[in-house]
């Protein structure tokens, strides 16, 4: 027993002098297939020839919860995931390594490194990143006549396309409107308004915000707009798959969803309409790696890191439709050039990064708690449960002692 | 004496597997569990000890009160509806019917159907535009031929009944036979009278109650802590229709047992059915109802899946149950975990069930049985 003890023992000692293991945890679904692409098409021989070998370990299910526990149980990977939602309070726990002069941000797109920089101190490295998008069906405008939407667009001339598509049939709609903060945010900020002020305080009977409320759900009271559950729909990508409405604003993470789902839709994609700011609004979703603070292979993890996030990698994923890079020498890629629907979709989304009044996905150290209120208050007006005034007034109060209890 | 003294070591050896397994996840968890509801532990940083804090803070947070009242009425609800439906049904199917195993094993099949996957199926039910919605408006607007069948099939029996006594043969209101007949009958004219455009459907606007994307409670207006979210009623019948067939089970086995000589007895005596139900199954199978009442509440009141699954598609606010509160508050938002508030939370809800059940046994020992 001791012998073969003693045999393990070694063999573990002599190959780690050899070769290091980096484990990556992040997402599951579609994540672990492309790293393994990303591996074996790009990267995975010139870490190979260094004597790294990577494994990624995805986490199904509440991936906050999950790595939350594994950062307290010390099982967590010496590279993880970090949501720009929640990256607050995964910073907070002291388990993510500063990367104050051990990895070069500069070649990163600013507002990115932003979103993951607590104090002075950068702690993740974006690995890729989404805006929102207006996607139209061309088959429908075409059959209504009308005009696709475009640039120039206001939330009137917008709306009122919506409104020409939405009468061709009962059963199409203009567009699908979730009752979410995480979309419905980028018409808020089309207003100027923003959700928070110098002191972290937030304020929903802003003038702006009732503004922008009161139009998103009167679309839906309407009937021009309707809720994705009211299709049987899970969320607007699928609406948009099955033709049931013209445009869908989305990411371009909606874009492989089409090719499988949908793949004879034709489809284009345009910017965010104009808001009352004369800007438009959008949300920045994104996220970055970071690396664990306990990790026994720091300097292997940091290669890693470069070789993820580096040129050749962030090109493929671009190439392959995966993802927009957060890299900036990328903006003049050849690919966004190309004039299919996917590059231009692609383009579209990438400059919306930089285009007006752009946010990211992200809310202090409340985190996606802080949506709770304000999504409840769209779904009671928008069902007609309550009028603006009194739902707001109740968000505002529920959502003053969110932030009292983060304090 | 040694032989007495190595069976006890031997039955200790045996326990051992579970005891130790008993005293890792149960013993020292729990333990840890009621130190941590004392402290500010939020996984990362060393607990420092605050005292009854944590507990004062449950009674102050707005989403722990609804999730008290929330789980009160769930469990209180649930437990008398599916115990009440779950006896009925076991008497129903203890009969001797051809094709009986049949149906058994029909009605038992919600309760080995995965939980997620009703969850989600009753989700799709629940929407607006879902089954639930469409049957209540197709069955508004077919009400004028419904309606129509039923008046004749009536008449059709009232009649046959009244002819086959003045012939002075025994028949019965609900004789099979006749009933037939009059079913066929009274299909025959409902189609003559649809078909001929007398009787029509009528227009009814469609129908839009919201279950889920509501804030609204059941009876609207009810004082809080007697007012049951929308929402959570969608919840209990989909909790209601899983759970019934398993203590219906439980129901089945206790009613194999009561002697048939009893209901023979009854019968001779004059005893219709429904005093044989109330006189002789109930009483007989009194001590399954208590495991069943137990049980039921149990599980109620740690109702934690259902919630869960729902997600997004209701408010929190009226579908959170304590358990459910217990997970919210471990993994908040973006904050670090509040691991010493959550425990507390815990605590309460372990303290509360065990509570319950010892008043329930208080109760239902109190009958007499």
């Amino acid at each position: 027993m001791r012998r073969i003890l003693t045999i393990v023992l070694a063999t573990a000692l002599i190959g780690g002098a050899f070769a290091q293991q980096i484990r990556i945890m992040g997402y599951g679904g579609q994540d672990p297939a492309i790293l393994v692409r990303l591996l074996d098409e790009v990267i995975g021989a010139e870490l190979a020839a260094e004597g790294i070998t990577l494994t990624y370990e995805p986490l199904e299910g509440d991936y906050n919860a999950a790595l939350f526990n594994a950062l307290s149980a010390g099982t967590a990977a010496d590279i993880f995931y970090i949501p720009v939602e929640t990256a607050p309070g995964i910073i907070a726990t002291g388990k993510v390594l500063a990367l104050d002069g051990l990895f070069d941000t500069a070649p990163f797109i600013e507002s990115l490194v932003e979103a993951y920089t607590v104090d002075g101190s950068v702690y993740g490295i974006a690995k890729d990143f989404n805006t929102l998008a207006i996607h139209y069906n061309i088959d429908l405008f075409d059959e209504a006549g009308v005009d696709y939407p475009d640039a120039n667009d206001t939330w009137a001339t917008f709306a009122d396309k919506l409104r020409a598509v939405a009468a061709l049939d009962t059963d199409v709609y203009g567009t699908c409107f979730p009752a979410g903060f995480d979309r419905f945010g980028a018409f808020a900020f089309a207003t100027g308004w923003q959700p928070f002020d110098a002191d972290g305080a937030t304020n929903l009977l802003d003038p702006a915000f009732i503004e922008a409320v009161t139009w998103y759900t009167d679309l839906v009271r309407e009937g021009v707009a309707i809720q994705p559950s009211d299709i049987g729909q899970g969320w607007t990508g699928g609406c948009f798959a099955t033709d049931d409405v013209a445009i869908a604003i989305e990411g371009a993470w909606m874009l492989g969803f089409l090719r499988n789902e949908a793949p004879n839709l034709q489809y284009g994609t345009t910017f965010m309409p104009i808001g009352p700011s004369g800007e438009r609004g959008n949300f920045l979703y994104t996220v970055a790696y970071g690396i664990n603070t306990d990790s026994p292979n720091r300097a292997a993890a940091l290669r890693v890191l470069e070789a993820i996030t580096g040129p050749a990698a962030q090109q493929w994923v671009l190439e392959q439709g995966l993802a927009i890079p957060s890299r900036t020498a990328l903006a003049d890629n050849p690919f966004f050039l190309e004039g299919t629907p996917e590059a231009t979709a692609n383009r579209v989304v990438f400059e919306g990064a930089a285009d007006g009044n752009v946010l990211g996905f992200q809310f202090g150290n409340i985190g996606t708690d802080w949506m709770t209120p304000v999504n409840d208050a769209l779904v009671a007006i928008m069902t007609g449960q309550a009028t603006v005034d009194e739902s707001l007034t109740e968000a505002q109060r529920d959502l003053n002692a969110l932030i009292e209890r983060a304090r | 004496m040694r032989t007495k003294r190595s069976d006890t070591v031997a039955a200790y050896l045996f326990l051992l597997p579970f005891l130790v397994l008993l005293l890792i996840f149960f013993v020292y968890a729990t333990g840890r569990a009621i130190y941590f509801s004392f402290t500010d532990y939020d996984l990362f940083r060393p607990p420092n000890w605050v005292g009854l804090r944590n507990y004062a803070a449950l009674f102050a947070d707005a989403l722990f009160l609804s999730a008290l009242r929330n789980s009160i009425l769930f469990a209180v609800i649930v437990t008398a509806v599916q115990t009440f439906l779950a006896l009925v049904m076991a008497a129903v199917l203890n009969q001797k019917v051809r094709g009986i195993g049949f149906f058994r094993a029909a009605f038992y099949m919600p309760s080995i159907t995965s939980s997620v996957v009703i969850t989600l199926i009753f989700l799709w039910m629940f929407q607006r535009r879902g089954l639930i919605n469409f049957l209540t408006e197709t069955l508004q607007r077919h009400l004028p031929v419904l309606l129509a069948f039923a008046l004749i099939l009536i008449a059709v029996q009232v009649v046959q009944v009244a002819w086959e006594r003045r012939r002075e043969l025994p028949a019965a209101w609900t004789d099979p036979a006749l009933l037939v007949v009059s079913l066929l009958v009274a299909s025959g004219a409902t189609w003559l009278l649809v078909t001929t455009g007398l009787i029509l459907p009528r227009d009814v606007p469609p129908v839009d109650f919201i279950w889920l994307q509501t804030r609204d409670t059941i009876p609207s207006g009810a004082p809080f802590w007697l007012s049951v979210p929308i929402p959570l009623a969608a919840i209990m019948i989909q909790n209601v229709f899983t759970t019934i067939p398993t203590f219906m089970l439980m129901y089945l086995a206790a009613l194999q047992d009561v002697p048939k000589s009893h209901y023979e007895a009854a019968a001779i005596d004059g005893a219709n059915a429904t005093q044989q139900f109330l006189r002789i199954t109930i009483p007989s199978v009194a001590p399954v109802t208590f495991l069943v009442l137990t049980l039921s509440m149990i599980g109620t009141l740690q109702m934690f899946d259902q919630v869960a699954i729902f997600g997004d598609a209701a408010p929190l606010r009226s579908v959170v149950t304590l358990a459910y509160f217990v997970y919210d508050r471990m993994f908040p938002g973006a904050q670090t975990p509040e691991v010493g508030f959550a425990a507390a939370g815990a605590m309460f809800l372990a303290v509360l069930t065990l509570v319950v059940v010892l008043l329930q046994r208080r109760l239902v020992r109190s009958e007499g049985y």
